[in-house]
């Protein structure tokens, strides 16, 4: 199929705390791809810069500095785009020993110049499914309203009573009950998991070729949420539209994903196919990947450690982000071969097996 | 044996709705039962899971238990003491002896008191306390729930989602209760901080026998902590037994339904006959369309396969929960 579909590259996404005089580095080099038809699940701890990888790649932050540098490459219909193009007009950085220290950026400037790059391409090329439904959705509109609003602004449908037939069609996609009398209902009188099938529709109303969803399932029951997966699963399957899966829950992950990159401390630290990253047992694979799936709550886990595994120590601080690997406090498969680079050097995302990555010293120099 | 701590006897609690102005004037009111004829006990140093789907009466039950929400009808016992029939004045002893952690955890910090105060106040509430005294209350409390000393300067906001879960946590232990009402506890957290949330409960809960009751709509982790479980839907207990018993024998097809929603959930090749129950049409539950006979049937896979039997739909036979041996108990014409 050729070049991918979504090409993010070395993206940096920073923000000023007043408070403590310091960049927190929510985003700090990110690199991942997504391929035409294909899920790549990205998953990780609250704080990781999950969502800021998203949503920096469709110019939807807000806080400065944000976006400092990078390449988010966008192959859709019209050929290849640089979402972030000319980026490096509009910022100067400087560094200190290779960590960037000093930023100026004409924010304001920057805004206009993504709102031109991202208008075509926002909503209609690029979808968003948000975690909260109900708080995404507009509470003082119908969700009929909403989804044919989407269909008029972003599809060669204007004819009324087409627009309203094309919302109704993908309400019923969406497996929504009753979609001729939700169409006419406000968000609040959906359950969340209606809230969500709504958002979905709206989403896909637009056709895009490339859905982010983030953290699509978090907040409701879990009944609910494993029909919103097979829901996902059903559409991945018909439409072959590549998606973009933001969640904190592995097991959401390894249900839909076909890639998946590991976040810590706004870094990859593992990327590879969903079956290499996730397997159980031993594979060259990040300790912290490993005690993401260790620390699952599930009978299996407890049952063979007694207590449930944690991943002790805490997220890290991304003010204070260490010289060395940012997992090195909370390792437990530090060696003392490797220690003193553990704690020094950080180390680089190398190839452990053909499209398997890994961001940890245990696997070469 | 241990002594019961908690028994609770057919409760009910009965919404009132009001849903405008037009109903008001036509005097006609509607109810909505939430919480419809349930009991159940709880035995010391026992932990008690309650599981189901949002808007089941998992909530309803824990308030009306620490009475934050006065019950209709039914019986709640908590140390001998029949709560429902006490005076606020003499509900005030028993308040130290049960807490509540909240679900939403930053709803029930005080965003603009610090870690340190959130703590005083709850300990100086139930007890006269010298300041000296307090300090090395709040010091034992720290360490209990295993937090940094460095974090009682701080105000909610400043920290994560697993710290503010064990101030909330150390906050109903400051009080010196020992039964503990735990609402979603793990829901609104990550699931690598759930871990370390349920790990502490249960530690806790050895150290300084705690009872709890564990509300959560996710089987697995219910089925983690508790040493019984019960399976609520729609106001109702379908299912109650042992915590093992329900993981590898559940009798009741709704609990089958929780089950696979996580097998789902685990692997990518559901067996066809999950997958079966999981497109099997249900839509949301109505209150105002209530169902005759069992709540469930609509829904219900075994009612479909069964050529939908009238006794499961027949007013006059409503499935009662009956004991199957073992302690186990469905409310289920056709247990599986």
């Amino acid at each position: 199929m050729g070049a991918p579909l979504l090409e993010i590259e070395n993206l940096r996404t920073y923000f000023y705390s007043a408070g403590k005089q310091a960049f927190v580095r929510a985003v700090d080099g990110v690199t991942m791809t997504i391929a035409r038809g294909e899920t790549l699940g990205v998953v990780g701890e609250s704080g990781s810069g999950k969502s800021v990888t998203a949503l920096s790649s469709i110019g939807l932050i807000s806080g400065g500095p944000g976006v400092i540098s990078g390449k988010v490459a966008f192959r859709a219909h019209e050929g290849e785009r640089n979402l972030l193009a000319d980026l490096e007009d509009y910022v100067s950085l400087g560094e200190q020993d290779g960590r960037i220290m000093e930023v100026s950026k004409d924010e304001t400037g920057w805004q206009e110049h993504v709102e031109r790059i991202m208008a075509p391409v926002r909503g209609k090329e690029i979808a968003m499914i948000f975690q909260n439904p109900r708080s995404a959705l507009n509470p003082f509109v119908t969700v009929g309203h909403q989804i044919t609003e989407a269909i008029r602004l972003h599809t060669s449908t204007k004819d009324p009573q087409d627009v309203k037939e094309r919302a109704l069609h993908w309400l019923e996609r969406v497996k929504m009950d009753s979609p001729r009398l939700r169409f006419d209902n406000y968000p609040y009188g959906l359950s969340g998991g209606m809230c969500q099938r709504a958002m979905i529709a709206m989403a896909l109303s637009s056709e895009p070729s490339l859905l982010i969803a983030d953290e699509p399932t978090t907040g409701l029951d879990a009944t609910i949420q494993s029909k919103i997966i097979g829901l996902l699963a059903d559409l991945k399957s018909e439409f072959k539209i590549a998606t973009m899966l933001i969640s904190h829950d592995i097991r959401v992950i390894s249900r839909l994903a076909d890639y998946v990159a590991v976040m810590y401390g706004g870094a990859v630290v593992e990327y590879g196919s969903a079956p290499d990253v996730l397997a159980a047992g031993f594979t060259p694979k990040h300790p912290y990947t490993a005690a993401l799936l260790a620390s699952i709550p599930s009978a299996q886990n407890a049952r063979d450690h007694g207590d449930l595994p944690t991943i002790e120590g805490e997220v890290p601080d991304a003010i204070d982000v260490p010289r060395g690997c940012r997992f090195y406090a909370r390792c437990n498969r530090v060696t003392d071969d490797i220690r003193s680079k553990c704690a020094r050097r950080e180390p680089e995302l190398q190839e452990v097996a053909p499209g398997h990555r890994v961001r940890c010293w245990l696997y070469g120099d | 044996m241990s002594r019961t701590i908690l028994e609770v006897i057919d409760l009910r609690k009965h919404y009132r709705q009001r849903s405008g102005i037009f109903t008001a004037l036509q005097w006609r009111e509607r109810f909505i039962p939430a919480v419809d004829g349930v009991s159940f006990y709880l035995k010391e140093h026992e932990t008690v899971g309650l599981v189901g789907e949002s808007g089941c009466g998992k909530t309803t039950i824990a308030r009306t238990i620490l009475r934050l929400t006065p019950v209709t009808s039914g019986r709640i016992v908590f140390d001998g003491h029949d709560v429902t029939a006490m005076s606020a004045r003499e509900l005030r002893p028993l308040r130290g002896q049960m807490q509540m952690i909240f679900q939403d955890v930053d709803a029930a910090l005080n965003p603009k008191m610090r870690v340190r105060d959130i703590l005083k106040e709850a300990i100086s509430t139930h007890h006269r306390l010298s300041d000296a005294g307090v300090a090395q209350r709040t010091g034992e409390l720290l360490e209990q729930v295993n937090l940094k000393k460095s974090k009682l300067s701080n105000f909610p906001r400043e920290l994560s989602g697993g710290e503010k879960r064990r101030v909330g946590i150390a906050r109903a232990l400051a009080v010196g209760a020992h039964f503990i009402v735990a609402d979603e506890p793990t829901s609104a957290l990550d699931v690598s901080i759930q871990a370390q949330v349920v790990n502490l409960l249960r530690d806790l809960q050895r150290r300084l026998g705690l009872s709890y009751l564990f509300i959560s709509h996710d089987l697995e982790v219910v089925q983690l902590v508790s040493h019984k479980v019960a399976v609520m839907y729609l106001g109702k207990i379908v299912e109650m037994g042992l915590a093992d018993r329900i993981a590898r024998a559940a009798r009741h097809p709704y609990t089958h339904v929780l089950w696979s929603a996580l097998v789902e959930k685990k692997s990518k090749e559901a067996s066809h006959a999950l997958v079966s129950t999981r497109t099997s049409a249900w839509g949301v539950f109505d209150f105002e369309r209530p169902v005759s006979g069992c709540r469930f049937a609509p829904r219900c896979s075994v009612y479909e396969a069964k050529g939908r039997p009238a006794v499961c739909t027949d007013a006059a036979t409503e499935p009662q929960l009956r004991d199957i041996g073992g302690g186990h108990y469905v409310a289920c014409h056709f247990p599986l």
